[in-house]
């Protein structure tokens, strides 16, 4: 099924990308803003250029709901920074524009899957615009006190206003209600506003009278609007073709053109699609200045401007008073090759000066003396001008040094070392080379296995994120469930700048999701005064905190709330039937891990968070996956921790290997703890027939490998073979082979789907490797030989 | 993909090219589509705890790749490999690679759709399972194996 038109494919990682990007910093700033418990006019803008950015790329991909709901929610910001409306109920804002950003993500979550059907958003813009409504009439009310509007009013007299006349596209119907609709959105960026017909409320005969004559608006801008901004609004309202002013203020319309700059801009040979790439470099410059309007103007829906903008260049025209900062934009946009400014402001400057003594005093909000003041301050600024103008030169010299890199190209590049050490081995172990003296070979082969470490280091440490994304992600859960719980809880990081691979941090999302609920739920007590009769200060804490060890990098979610009750977990485990030996046996440790057993919650209730007795088992699988282990840790009535340890890269491992038969095992060395040759004196068999091993006192179950896994062994004779003691899960075990043959890197490979379908990882075998001499090798995952054997 | 597509199919409609190789003198025809390489028997590394046709997995340029027993897969007796056996290493559209070990190869024909028939729905015939369709060519009716069932059915 295609989801976009031929040809956006291509596109459609890029926006993936940029949207979910954005969409995580607009979470920052909001909780950000929500602890402080204000909006800074940065932060308003930043939400602002947010909003708008994804509108425009959503519209450009042909998401409609996104970029309506965008829309909405850019509306809204912008009701706030223009009237800085008196807000009453901040948490609803924050609820509204935190459940606009999750509807976008998760929009984008199917948009990446094959089937995808977009989602209606019309409830969560339908509320949005309820607020947005409220926060306006609220401002009108403000406004009423008399200081704001006095000064405007004198200094625009002008209420006659501009004429515009709007046409709606063909066949859209309702045209009297969408004519409505438009009055709506710019009632209130204008101070004064007529409409011919105006009856279209209540009359829908209006509809036929608008398709042919129009809709005509007559209006003067409010404080801090333009004309040209309320025209946008009307452009940007659904279905309307064309806004075009009919009436008086057209030539000054022409004088604004007159101020900006115009740029003329070449795409890249063969890029394809000008006309929406073009359309891209709008969307982008439309953050950082005004446009005042581009050439061909249809670019959204006429591919065939795609061959103009081939032939002619793209033009296009906009007012900043920074033009450097613009340029330098357009040319970071993707695919632009080339650009040169055909006419600049400072030309026109002269001739213009009431057009901008106009326009300061529309966006400066005191009267007379910044009248006069601000042409002189625009002088001096404009002079700076010219450079840009004269060509690209300043902008050239700052680059990115951050690029983003395709994962797959990682993972090839991963592979790619990978072979590089299987190659490595080939050629210094070769056979051929068995006992000749070559000083000289030996050199450099020593040289070559140098850099090739260094060569699998580096790229490892590209493939390194730092687990504060993963973190912050959870400041956001953390933030719904102190609402909705109504505890109030701090969430501390600690070492967050610790970093895993790439591919370990994409599995840990989950987990530690599940984790953080768990413990808001039901770490951390209900009430606030039980806290405080149990000597706690009266706000929780959950921490998560983070660092390296010996290879594995661990991470904690701790929380100081009511702990595991050991009695209970072991009551309930009682009655769910899970115990294996009897109560009084198991060790405190061993029943907080029980926690994690699939089928087991203490929670009597069900709550939304948790509850269901899957979270635990859920975390304990996904870790296990990327080769982790998660333990539970908790002191009754202190708090408690979860204890999750994952290697630090999944993809090569030190090794031991081992042979049985004809096959050879590599067993990882972090799971081994020592290998020797038993002796008749240390075997211990149990009334079963099973057979023990005993080392220093401790009995160790023996598991023969070709037993299990049903091979021919070179030696059946438990003395004559290798026993290696290995662990796993927190169980030790003694694992017997025919040989030892030696410690190397191995590169893990992934068994082929074909096999996986056998369940050959619940059989102990975790991957596959291939040796120096073109055999592959069978890696065993000790942990579950030990747990199912 | 879309562009591709199309194109395969018109390929399909008039002529497909067709890889013949026996077992245990029948011999049988795979959709060249799905070939890879062919190359000789290598050291197969068992794995445990698998079905028995498959009968392990071999490296090929770095590669770990399955490979299934078609005799075993037919519930023919498996002999001894010699130096005309062969491992067929087929690539499905997702990318996997699998390998079918193969009597011996035969040849490549140029089959055209009249030459196809499809199979009699008859549950009796030995391993029709796996049959996809019937090839008439003027040296004799040969059967069209699908390469999907033979590696993927359990």
């Amino acid at each position: 099924m295609a989801k976009f038109e031929a040809g956006m494919e291509a596109m459609a990682d890029m926006y993936v990308f940029e949207t979910t990007t954005l969409l995580e910093q607009l979470d920052q700033i909001l909780m950000k803003t929500e602890s402080d418990s204000s909006f800074g006019e940065e932060e308003i803008n930043e939400i602002f250029r947010t909003m708008h950015t994804i509108k425009g790329s959503s519209a450009m991909m042909g998401l409609d709901n996104m970029s309506k709901l965008a829309h909405a929610v850019e509306d809204m910001f912008y009701i706030i920074r223009e009237d800085h409306p008196v807000i009453n109920s901040m948490e609803t804002l924050y609820d509204l524009v935190f459940t606009a950003s999750d509807l976008m993500k998760a929009e984008i979550e199917l948009l990446q899957e094959d089937e995808y059907a977009p989602t209606d958003f019309s409830d969560q813009m339908a509320k949005i615009e309820d607020f947005a409504a409220v926060l306006k009439n609220g401002e009108r009310s403000a406004v009423q006190q008399p200081a704001a509007p006095a000064p405007k009013t004198s200094a625009k007299p002008s209420l006659s206003g501009t004429a515009v006349k709007v046409f709606f596209e063909e066949n859209c119907k309702m045209e009297n209600l969408r004519a409505l609709l438009v009055i709506n959105r710019i009632r209130d960026l204008c101070s004064a506003l007529e409409y011919t017909p105006s009856d279209i409320e209540d009359n829908s005969d209006t509809a036929d009278i608008i398709i042919k004559n129009g809709f005509d608006i007559v209006f003067a801008p409010a404080q801090g609007q333009t004309d040209n901004s309320v025209i946008d609004a009307i452009k940007d309202c659904p279905n309307v073709k064309s806004c075009e002013l009919s009436g008086n203020k057209q030539a000054a319309s022409a004088a604004d053109d007159g101020d900006s700059t115009a740029v003329r801009i070449y795409f890249e040979d063969d890029c394809k699609m000008e006309n929406l790439r073009a359309l891209l470099v709008v969307n982008r410059v439309r953050d950082v200045c005004e446009v005042v309007s581009y050439e061909p103007a249809d670019i959204e829906d006429n591919a065939d401007t795609a061959k103009y903008i081939i032939e002619n260049g793209f033009i296009l025209r906009f007012r900043s008073d920074k033009p450097d900062m613009v340029l330098r934009v357009i040319e970071d946009a993707p695919s632009v090759k080339e650009y040169e400014v055909i006419s600049a402001a400072p030309d026109n400057k002269n001739e213009n000066v009431p057009e901008q003594d106009k326009k300061t005093s529309g966006t400066a909000q005191t009267a007379a003396p910044a009248r006069q003041a601000a042409p002189a301050a625009a002088a001096p600024k404009k002079e700076s001008r010219p450079a840009p103008a004269a060509g690209k030169a300043p902008s050239g010299g700052a680059k990115q040094s951050l690029i983003s890199v395709n994962l797959n190209k990682l993972d090839t590049l991963l592979d790619l070392v990978g072979e590089i050490v299987i190659t490595e081995a080939m050629v210094t172990s070769n056979p051929d080379l068995k006992g000749l003296r070559l000083d000289n070979f030996q050199k450099s082969a020593r040289q070559l296995r140098k850099l090739n470490s260094e060569l699998q280091d580096t790229v490892m440490s590209i493939r390194m994120v730092p687990l504060s994304g993963a973190f912050s992600k959870m400041t956001r859960i953390v933030r719904d469930m102190k609402v909705k719980l109504g505890k109030d809880v701090d969430l501390v990081f600690e070492g967050e700048e610790t970093e895993v691979d790439k591919s370990v941090i994409d599995q840990l999302n989950d987990p530690l999701m599940h984790m953080v609920r768990n413990s808001m739920d039901h770490g951390i007590e209900e009430n606030a005064e039980d806290r405080i009769n149990a000597g706690k200060p009266a706000k929780g804490k959950i921490t998560l905190s983070a660092y390296n060890a010996s290879g594995e990098v661990i991470i904690v979610v701790a929380d100081d709330g009511q702990g595991i009750d050991p009695e209970k977990v072991l009551a309930k485990a009682e009655k769910n039937g899970i115990l294996t030996k009897p109560a009084s046996e198991y060790s405190e440790k061993e029943i907080f891990n029980m926690i994690m057993l699939p089928g087991f919650s203490t929670n009597e209730q069900v709550t939304e968070y948790s509850g269901r007795g899957v979270g635990m088992d859920v975390v304990r699988k996904n870790i296990e996956k990327i080769g982790g282990t998660v333990s539970v840790d908790s002191k009754f009535g202190k708090g408690t921790s979860f204890i999750i340890k994952i290697p630090l890269s999944l993809s090569i491992v030190d090794g031991m290997e081992v042979s049985v038969g004809g096959s050879i095992f590599t067993i990882p060395i972090n799971s081994i703890r020592e290998s020797f040759k038993a002796k008749p004196e240390q075997l211990v068999k149990d009334t079963d027939g099973k057979e023990m091993i005993m080392i220093r006192g401790e009995c160790f179950p023996l598991i023969r490998l070709y037993d299990i896994y049903d091979l021919e062994p070179n030696t059946d004779d438990l003395y004559d073979g290798i026993v290696i003691l290995a662990e796993g899960d927190g169980k030790c075990a003694c694992l017997f082979a025919d040989e030892l043959i030696g410690e190397q890197q191995v590169v893990v490979k992934p068994f082929s789907p074909l096999l996986n379908k056998y369940n050959v990882k619940q059989n102990g075998m975790a991957g596959c490797s291939i040796l120096g001499d073109g055999s592959i090798t069978i890696i065993l995952d000790v942990n579950n030989i030990i747990s199912d054997f | 993909m879309e562009n591709s597509e199309p194109a395969n199919k018109n390929y399909a409609a008039d002529d497909s090219e067709v890889l013949f190789f026996s077992i245990d003198g029948t011999i049988y025809g795979i959709e060249i589509k799905y070939v890879n390489e062919i190359i000789g028997i290598e050291q197969i590394t068992v794995v445990p705890k698998i079905p028995e046709h498959i009968k392990g997995v071999i490296n090929i340029r770095g590669k770990v790749v399955p490979v299934i027993s078609v005799r075993k897969r037919f519930g023919i007796e498996e002999i001894p490999y010699d130096d005309r056996t062969c491992i067929i290493v087929l690539e499905f559209e997702d990318g996997e690679q699998v390998g079918i070990i193969v009597d011996r190869v035969r040849e490549v024909i140029v089959v055209s759709r009249s030459e196809i028939s499809k199979t009699p729905d008859a549950k009796s015939v030995n391993s029709n399972h796996y049959i996809k369709s019937i090839v008439n060519l003027e040296s004799g009716v040969r059967l069209l194996l699908d390469c999907e069932k033979l590696v993927r059915d359990n």
